[in-house]
């Protein structure tokens, strides 16, 4: 007993104490004085580039001059500050140190200290949001900071059953990864999943919520994404109460939405603001964009290449008048006229915005006009690649749109090769992968294979709120129930 | 389902279509059969032959079995190329085409049973379109074609049947997938709904076919779906055999894919050896025979010669069923 109490820190402590204040003093931006104070002295470090000033000057300061203070827990008590630790771990204290607190110590040998947390936020304003916005419905965004998301989400869902799980992932970045489900809605499954596969993760750095959602699919050799992600708290709220896993990280301004199904990539989450028949007729169109952006120019070329009895006479004098001067095959001119949209595209999405509307007249209009002009394409499958290309922006989620322009390569090579027998085959080569693939385990075809009728209800449409009262089937939520059916009041007879 | 009404019609004439009929009710008794055996044995061919014959002769049974199998998933493959060949690609080699096929049965069968399923599922659904293509041939047909009903002999009856019956085939591969089926007693109505359905869309097929086509000329069309199909037009597409023939593809993958499923998972069961190992076994012997039977002769010799066999089957499930319950009382007893 009287060993423990009066136990003198061993050698060994020490100087791992000394050699991390010295490891931190070679840096430029760490500050290490001394106060000699008369009544006692005491040192003080931290590092001046993520601590703020200010909190150190109006309430750490002040307390430990006006006062005598002769140890550590009388320090605590007399800050003004919540988050005040009294540690004597090397780790714990480097950890802090570089989150921004502020270290206090009497002798420099000592190896408990006090740690203060002081840091500097800098974080920007939440803004409205860009990649998903929506004419109605609220236009609030995430930001970089995950607190701040936190609280976006929080505020939309005050209940204690959200649970947040925190992962420290990346053995450079140290990123805040943040687990979030509702207990006794969520699949413990799909949550389990999730956590298994961020604590069985081991990277280096993490800078954006799209490294994890990398690291942790399913199939990391499909084009497909298997993971949504939003920029929309109201959206990571929705999904939450639907029975969904979400995965924030600080420093990014989107959060990961798992397991989802291949339907939901076309699902804008303003299709919810809007009235059912609306949303649903919305839902089509992109169902049917999707279809036809893919398809077009294959189909084009494979028609074109061998099948030209397929088309009726009259249609085929403008297609065959149109080609007439074109020198290329139709292999070749899909081709050419493709990169050119998607150079386009690149050229535009790396340029400031300004400069890319100008790329955009001078692609659309001079070169397009021009390539007819001079014979090099015809106009018809100009105007079915700019459809096509249009056609792939309308997938609210921006990855399922560069997934669709990607698609169409291998599609229109097979066209090529074996005219629509080869897309017949390049489809089932996508069916097949499409079966095959699953996010976080769960099949992402869901609601065509398995056929579940009831997840059809909020699939290709979206029906009335009233109909929905029950969760997704494919999540396989532990409350299915969303809200309690009412009674149907009985059809009123006219003029009653 | 492309050609087999003419066969059909070459003995029954204008009552094929009660061929059709009586086969389908042929295979319901036989669903029943094959179920009244699996809810016993709770298991698959391999154990009910092995249960029934015992080790040995009912492994040998079984081989015999996936052997023809694999002949029959060549026989499809075949004959979908051939068509491929003389509708849309004259000269079109067989063993490019037929590599590409079979690749996709890989990477279905590689992805297991959930995605053989899926495969099954999916080919039935998109492809259903081609249902309504034989709705527009009926404006051009002649219902008078079908009469006089009953006009022909037991004998003719009974050949049209066993001929109609072949285009039934893929339901037997229920031995093989039972112990997959998650609550296998309760899937047998919908083995027995989706055998209605086939007979259901077959009749129509049959009935339009006949009405369509003078008899004479039936018996001297080798591909009457795909002549009906040429009388489509649509404001956008002409020639609608060509789409006819390409979505055949779909069509045609998900019983490739079940019976080299089942092959494997027959060949996993008896031997020991991995599925992914026999199933590139498999496949590469149906590559190579595939590309091998190059001459229409040939081609149609190796058909009939199937299509001969292919009968026994029919024979043997009730010859199984009878020996199966016949051990299983003498067993009974036994104890």
């Amino acid at each position: 007993m009287k060993r423990w109490l009066f136990k003198k820190p061993d050698e060994k402590e020490i100087s791992e104490h000394v050699s991390l204040i010295d490891h931190c003093k070679k840096s430029g931006d760490f500050v290490y004085f001394y106060s000699s104070r008369p009544q006692q002295p005491y040192w003080i470090a931290y590092f001046s580039s993520i601590v703020d000033e200010e909190i150190l000057h109006r309430d750490i300061l002040p307390p430990l001059h006006q006062t005598a203070l002769t140890s550590l827990a009388e320090i605590k008590a007399a800050l003004p500050i919540q988050n005040v630790q009294i540690t004597s771990d090397c780790q714990t204290i480097e950890n802090a140190l570089l989150r921004g607190s502020v270290l206090i110590q009497f002798h420099e040998k000592d190896t408990a200290c006090v740690l203060v947390r002081a840091p500097m936020i800098k974080a920007r304003d939440v803004t409205i949001p860009e990649e998903e916005y929506s004419v109605v419905g609220p236009k609030e965004a995430f930001v970089e900071s995950l607190t701040t998301n936190l609280n976006l989400i929080r505020s939309r869902l005050p209940i204690s059953e959200l649970q947040v799980k925190e992962y420290i992932i990346g053995s450079l970045s140290k990123t805040k990864v943040a687990v979030l489900y509702i207990e006794g809605i969520t699949n413990d499954e799909n949550v389990q999943t999730a956590c298994q596969r961020l604590e069985s993760l081991d990277y280096h750095q993490i800078l954006d919520s799209s490294f994890i959602s990398q690291l942790i699919e399913d199939n990391k050799n499909s084009i497909f994404p298997q993971f949504i992600d939003t920029e929309r708290p109201d959206r990571v709220a929705g999904v939450l109460a639907e029975g969904s896993v979400v995965i924030m990280v600080d420093g990014s301004s989107h959060a990961i939405i798992g397991p989802i199904s291949i339907m939901e990539l076309f699902n804008a989450f303003e299709d919810y603001f809007v009235n059912w028949q609306m949303a649903s007729a919305f839902r089509l169109i992109r169902v049917f964009a999707v279809a036809f952006s893919i398809m077009v120019t294959p189909v084009y070329v494979a028609v074109l290449t061998y099948h030209y009895q397929l088309i009726p006479k009259d249609l085929l004098v403008t297609l065959v008048s149109s080609r007439r001067n074109i020198p290329l095959p139709p292999i070749l001119e899909a081709v050419i006229l493709e990169l050119t949209i998607e150079l386009l595209r690149e050229a535009g999405a790396r340029l400031p915005t300004k400069v890319g509307q100008t790329i955009g007249i001078v692609g659309g209009i001079v070169i397009g006009t021009a390539a007819v002009d001079a014979g090099l394409t015809s106009n018809v499958l100009l105007i079915l690649v700019a459809l096509a290309a249009l056609a792939s922006f309308t997938t609210p989620v921006y990855r399922m749109g560069n997934t669709i322009r990607l698609l169409r390569f291998p599609f229109l090579l097979m066209a090529d090769l074996w005219g629509l027998l080869g897309i017949a085959i390049a489809f089932l080569f996508l069916m097949t992968h499409l079966l095959k693939l699953t996010s976080l385990g769960r099949p992402y075809l869901e609601p065509i294979f398995p056929p579940n009728i009831r997840d059809l209800k909020d699939a290709f449409v979206r029906l009335p709120f009233s109909t929905q009262s029950k969760r997704p089937d494919f999540l396989q939520t532990k409350n299915p129930v969303r809200f309690p059916v009412k009674k149907r009041d009985k059809v009123k007879d006219i003029d009653e | 389902m492309l050609s087999f009404q003419r066969q059909l019609a070459k003995t029954a004439g204008q009552d094929a279509w009660m061929a059709v009929v009586l086969s389908g009710m042929i295979i319901h008794l036989m669903i029943w059969m094959i179920y009244s055996m699996l809810n016993k044995d709770k298991g698959d061919l391999i154990s009910i032959h092995q249960q029934t014959f015992g080790k040995w002769p009912g492994n040998l049974l079984s081989t015999i079995y996936i052997l023809f199998m694999l002949l029959q998933t060549i026989t499809v493959l075949r004959a979908y190329i051939e068509i491929v060949q003389v509708w849309m690609f004259p000269v079109l080699k067989t063993w490019p085409l037929a590599l590409v096929l079979l690749l996709i049965v890989y990477y279905v069968v590689s992805s297991g049973f959930r995605v053989v399923t899926g495969v099954c599922f999916l080919a039935v659904v998109v492809p259903s379109y081609l249902i309504l293509t034989f709705f527009v041939p009926i404006e051009f047909s002649n219902f008078r074609n079908l009469l006089p009903v009953f006009d022909h002999s037991v004998t003719q009856m009974a050949l049209s049947v066993k001929t109609a019956s072949l285009s039934f085939s893929g339901f037997e591969l229920l031995l093989f997938y039972y112990p997959f089926i998650k609550q296998p007693e309760k899937s047998q109505k919908w083995a027995h709904l989706g055998n209605l359905l086939t007979t259901l869309l077959y009749l129509l097929v049959v009935v339009v076919t006949l009405a369509f086509f003078d008899q004479e000329y039936l018996k001297r069309v080798i591909w009457p779906t795909l002549m009906m199909w040429k009388i489509i037009e649509l404001p956008f597409v002409e020639r609608f055999e060509i789409i006819g023939v390409t979505s055949w593809a779909i069509v045609m993958m998900p019983i490739i894919c079940l019976m080299v499923w089942s092959a494997s998972r027959g060949i996993k069961k008896m031997y020991k050896i991995k599925q992914r190992k026999s199933l590139v076994f498999l496949l590469f012997i149906c590559f190579v025979i595939c590309s091998l039977l190059s001459e229409r002769e040939i081609i149609q010799q190796f058909n009939s010669w199937i299509t001969n066999i292919g009968f026994f089957i029919f024979l043997y499930i009730p010859f199984l069923f009878v020996c199966y319950h016949i051990r299983f009382k003498l067993k009974g007893k036994g104890q």
